[in-house]
């Protein structure tokens, strides 16, 4: 049997495998790294992502780095300031834009995150958790809804890492599942991120991936994280993955018993490229390794 | 929206907290942790500032720095979606408000839209233009960069250290600052009154140096000499060789 009769078993009809390639690990296509990566080819993504926030507008040399980016790589999208979660009205006027950018790049996929990053008509450029409250399911699922209207296409919601609930009435499982009941949008599920919430919040990790729908799944982050004391993790993208986060990725993978989209994000600290590529090179044998003892499913 | 009100509350003062460091009672909250979004959100503000203003980040101490940074973070709404972009109103927030500092700095405002006239010309977005690189310069149109800004500043930001440049380096410096076609790196070049204006005429439209030098000495009421003829013409050529001029108009 030849490789794309394989990958034709192996991951089926799956929308997001335009390029029908089993080794579906990308990586956040970042400024400190971009010009050594696009000069050589010591890693091999199978797509790149980025925030759309930092390249519209952009001009000069970085447009040029991306174009050729962008001749290379398939791209996927990771939005930061849409502040779905956030209590101000939505920013149609930047989400025109994203809009337009989704379509020139031809980006595959949009995420945002399930947080809030503008409250009070000012921007705080990070991610702040929403409370875990009946309302806010409904108000963040109309969002969402609003949203994929206007940029009619389904978005993939991620699930964050939070240091403190606010106010919260329901837990952080019936939170994202309420809002995946009431709007039909996917999720991203960032294994670190999981992870981090587990240890911060004195859960089960393995349970948590066991509640959340993986039909839901479209898209999977992994990232490093920094143990600031005994009792919390900072969720920083500046450090290699830990074993027990590959560990949990390969938990999910094998719940989700399907190939998706996997992202390496590194934000900070940059390593040697090879680093990036070793970590990435696992991530696909951990995928490939768990799809295999899979019966096969398609999405 | 199903927001309710006091949803609404915990979500604004938990981003004022990050703001302005003064903590409200906040239902639920890990009072050990939550410091961290203060200190999280506020270092990206910070990393980005220092990006953007490293010149202005060095000229300060590290207390008044700290201090217009935390000032401007808790009273200014930033309005940018895109981070880049805020230095931006962190210049034009001290530009309105005025602060103390300006006074004990007074080359610091134009330190900082110095710093960051590079960072915008370099990130913004391509002004397409049309354009032949080869020509003749004795009767073809030329055509300006359109990637260009002209500056006044009242001290030399752009030719000395800010921390050597006192009272009596008053006066007027006029510069372009103008991005490369090729590499899109940004160059800045100390010019002339009247070779700024005159790369102002070319902004209007392309058109030949003759007229070009004509059209200057007429505004500038001065007696067009072959000498001043002859030296607008150096200056067109250099002009051309650094791509502040960028081509010749094409046909």
């Amino acid at each position: 049997m030849n490789m794309e009769a394989i990958c034709d078993r192996i991951i089926g009809q799956h929308a997001f495998h335009p390029l029908k390639n089993i080794v579906m690990v990308g990586i956040g296509f970042r400024k400190d790294f971009a010009e050594e990566m696009l000069q050589n080819n010591i890693v091999q993504p199978a797509f790149i992502e980025v925030a759309p926030e930092n390249w519209i507008g952009v001009g000069g040399f970085w447009k040029k780095q991306f174009r050729q980016a962008l001749e290379k790589y398939p791209l996927y999208t990771h939005g930061l300031s849409l502040s779905i979660g956030s209590p101000d009205p939505l920013d149609f006027q930047f989400l025109k834009k994203v809009k337009a950018f989704l379509l020139e790049t031809n980006a595959q996929l949009y995420s945002e995150h399930l947080s809030y990053s503008k409250c009070d008509n000012a921007h705080l450029y990070d991610l702040l958790p929403i409370p875990f409250t009946h309302d806010a399911v409904k108000h963040v699922a109309e969002r969402i809804r609003i949203v994929q209207d206007v940029l009619e296409r389904k978005i993939s919601i991620e699930i964050v890492s939070y240091y403190s609930p606010v106010a919260p009435e329901i837990t952080e499982i019936e939170f994202i599942n309420n809002i995946l009941a009431e709007v039909n949008c996917d999720l991203l599920l960032d294994v670190n991120n999981v992870y981090v919430n587990a240890f911060n919040h004195n859960y089960d990790a393995k349970q948590f991936i066991d509640l959340l729908p993986m039909e839901r799944v479209s898209y999977i982050h992994m990232a490093g994280h920094h143990q600031v004391s005994e009792k919390l993790i900072i969720d920083t993208h500046g450090e290699a993955i830990i074993d027990p986060v590959f560990d949990l990725f390969e938990y999910s993978m094998h719940r989700l018993k399907r190939d998706v989209p996997v992202l390496l994000e590194r934000d900070f600290n940059i390593p040697e490229l090879d680093e990036l590529q070793e970590e990435m090179t696992r991530l696909n044998e951990i995928k490939t390794a768990a799809l295999k003892l899979t019966p096969y499913v398609t999405a | 929206m199903s927001l309710l009100e006091q949803t609404h509350r915990n979500q604004l003062a938990l981003a004022s907290y990050c703001r302005t460091g003064i903590l409200e009672d906040i239902p639920g909250i890990n009072t050990e942790n939550i410091s961290q979004y203060r200190r999280l959100v506020f270092n990206v503000i910070d990393d980005m500032l220092q990006s953007a203003f490293p010149l202005s980040y060095e000229l300060l101490k590290a207390r008044e720095w700290q201090m217009i940074t935390h000032d401007f973070f808790s009273n200014h709404a930033c309005q940018s979606p895109q981070v880049w972009y805020m230095p931006r109103e962190f210049y034009e927030y001290l530009e309105q408000t005025r602060p103390e500092i300006l006074n004990n700095y007074p080359v610091l405002l134009e330190l900082l839209w110095f710093e960051w006239l590079e960072v915008e010309l370099f990130m913004m977005e391509d002004r397409g233009i049309d354009y032949r690189i080869t020509g003749d310069l004795k009767q073809d149109a030329i055509v300006l960069n359109p990637e260009i800004h002209f500056q006044h500043f009242k001290f030399p930001v752009h030719l000395k250290k800010a921390k050597k440049i006192t009272a009596t380096d008053q006066g007027d410096y006029y510069l372009c600052i103008h991005r490369l076609p090729e590499s899109g790196d940004v160059s800045f070049t100390d010019l002339s009154a009247a070779f700024v204006r005159l790369l102002e005429l070319l902004s209007e439209k392309p058109q030949t140096a003759a007229t070009l030098i004509d059209d200057l000495c007429e505004e500038l009421k001065i007696e067009q000499t072959t000498e001043i003829t002859a030296m607008c013409q150096d200056f067109i050529s250099i002009a051309m060789e650094s791509r502040l001029i960028i081509g010749f108009k094409n046909n």
